[in-house]
């Protein structure tokens, strides 16, 4: 346990070192919120909608904020499969799954606390409409920690079955863009889900991707009612838990007949 | 030039074979890229179904809008794939190296290093969006339009690969590739898919004047939906997309000015 705890530690110290690459990502995160933010006024302005423009920009905002927790993979993992060193971690007396598990989720919690609070606090200050809205309660905004927190659990198990594939076909390009694309078009990134057609959220909210941040998102702005927080905590959970088995599944039969580049 | 040109033929074909040698892979990645493609379309369909009309456009010219953006940019990431991806690494590894060693211009070379036809089936949903957009829109295509349409396009991709050279520019100095340039070219993509006279002034003039993919792009498109942007005359259309050669001519002077600059990370 301690040797989790301890990688864990290491990992968000290091992501902490990207201090440059942070301002970077944060202007440029921030440019395409509000490029996002311009389309959906202009949209509105040609057709009003029952949802308040002020909700999708919270949307959008808390989107972009949390982008790096969608996003972020472990280079060094890619590089191991493609190199053989991965023969090394093989080595290790620890879980594979779960050491790596833990190093994605720091490197994840980490580089988006960076640039979302940062990020949150500008768009807050932008005038109404534009920028982010206040919660819709306090209740709303604790139960969105709560699955925000159940959404990374999800996400961090997402990327080990995206691995899982990479150390199958031992090159990360088609698989990893395949999986890059759902996630940013059914968690919510590219198109607000509440802006997806009322039929298909009924389904799209039920999926794995729709956890990650569109759960957290909707018990912030007040679209789930508080009254709903059961539900939608146990759906998260359950999908937490089917995804680390399928991972921890995928990872232990990889491991039976892993293939060692090298040379 | 005419020796450059050839040169740079050459080595596409000799790239575009290397690429075929694993047909599998190749096919896989193709089709990872339509997919994702054809995500960002299926975004685009999605807005329209739930709002219509964006201002003065129908949905069916903003199918057209997309489809100019997606053809003109896939077509400078298939072709200009040296400046586009490779280069950051070309100068973090030290592979510049030996490109300043050969009797040739650096650019020209760099150019010639890479070449990503899985791009094509991007390309392709472009060119399907247009066709779409064009015909929902009922476009009456004469002589002028197309003639517009090529010189549209092919300045967009000048326009494109200026830009991505400013990354590689900054890169000499950095080593590091800079996340900031992507808001001007994947940023200038999202934005600009759409019409430019939607968005607020700043941004307008961020599009119109320091990334000019308005007057590349959505000026003569506007003409050739016959709702000529902001009213504008026919002439500009023709005229405003020159501004893609002009940024592609600054930003290759930059280029070579910075590359004295260069320092070698060894190794």
């Amino acid at each position: 346990m301690r040797a989790y705890f301890s990688v864990f530690r290491m990992r968000l110290k290091m992501e902490l070192q990207y201090r440059g690459a942070m301002i970077g990502g944060i202007i440029c995160q921030m440019f395409f919120g509000i490029v996002l933010v311009a389309l959906y006024h202009a949209l509105y302005e040609s057709k009003g909608q029952a949802l308040p423009i002020e909700q999708v920009s919270t949307y959008v905002w808390l989107q972009q904020a949390f982008f790096r927790m969608m996003v972020a993979t472990d280079p060094d993992l890619n590089d191991k499969i493609k190199n053989g060193s991965i023969s090394y971690d093989l080595c290790r007396p620890v879980n594979l799954y779960w050491f790596y598990y833990i190093r994605i989720a720091a490197q994840k919690l980490m580089g988006s606390l960076m640039r979302g609070i940062p990020m949150m606090i500008v768009a807050f200050l932008l005038p109404k409409g534009w920028g982010m809205s206040l919660p819709a309660s306090i209740p709303g905004l604790c139960s969105g920690l709560v699955a925000l927190f159940l959404g990374l659990l999800c996400m961090c198990a997402l990327e080990n079955i995206t691995m899982a594939f990479t150390m199958r076909t031992l090159d990360p390009r088609g698989m990893q863009s395949l999986l890059g694309l759902l996630m940013v078009t059914l968690s919510g990134n590219l198109l607000p889900l509440t802006l997806f057609p009322d039929s298909w959220q009924k389904v799209i909210t039920m999926l794995p991707y729709a956890q990650l941040l569109d759960a957290s998102i909707r018990l912030y702005s007040g679209e789930y009612p508080v009254s709903d927080l059961p539900v939608v905590l146990l759906r998260q959970a359950g999908w937490a838990i089917v995804l680390i088995l399928l991972g921890i599944w995928m990872w232990e039969s990889n491991r039976k007949k892993m293939i060692i580049q090298g040379g | 030039m005419l020796n450059t040109i050839h040169l740079y033929i050459r080595s596409m074909g000799m790239l575009l074979k290397s690429h075929l040698q694993y047909p599998a892979s190749f096919f896989m990645q193709t089709l990872a890229q339509l997919v994702m493609e054809g995500g960002e379309m299926l975004a685009v369909i999605l807005v329209i179904d739930r709002f219509e009309n964006l201002k003065q456009w129908s949905g069916a010219n903003l199918f057209f809008f997309f489809g100019l953006m997606s053809v003109s940019f896939y077509i400078t990431e298939f072709f200009g794939r040296g400046i586009t991806g490779n280069f950051p690494s070309m100068v973090r590894n030290g592979q510049l190296d030996t490109l300043l060693l050969r009797p040739r211009n650096v650019l020209t070379q760099v150019l010639c290093s890479g070449v990503d036809p899985r791009r094509i089936s991007c390309i392709a949903v472009g060119v399907t969006a247009m066709i779409m957009g064009s015909n929902m829109s009922d476009v009456s295509w004469s002589f002028l339009k197309v003639l517009a349409l090529i010189e549209s396009v092919l300045m967009s991709c000048m326009l494109i690969l200026g830009l991505f050279m400013i990354e590689g520019i900054f890169c000499i100095h950095s080593v590091k590739s800079v996340e900031l340039v992507n808001a001007l070219t994947y940023g200038g993509r999202s934005a600009c898919q759409y019409p430019i006279d939607i968005y607020p002034r700043p941004l307008k003039i961020l599009f119109s004047v320091v990334a000019p993919f308005a007057m590349t792009m959505h000026v003569p498109a506007a003409y050739i939906l016959g709702k000529p942007l902001y009213g504008w005359p026919t002439w500009t259309v023709f005229v405003t997309p020159l501004s893609g050669i002009a940024v592609l001519f600054v930003m290759s002077m930059l280029f070579n000015k910075g590359i004295r600059f260069y320092r070698s990370t060894g190794s």
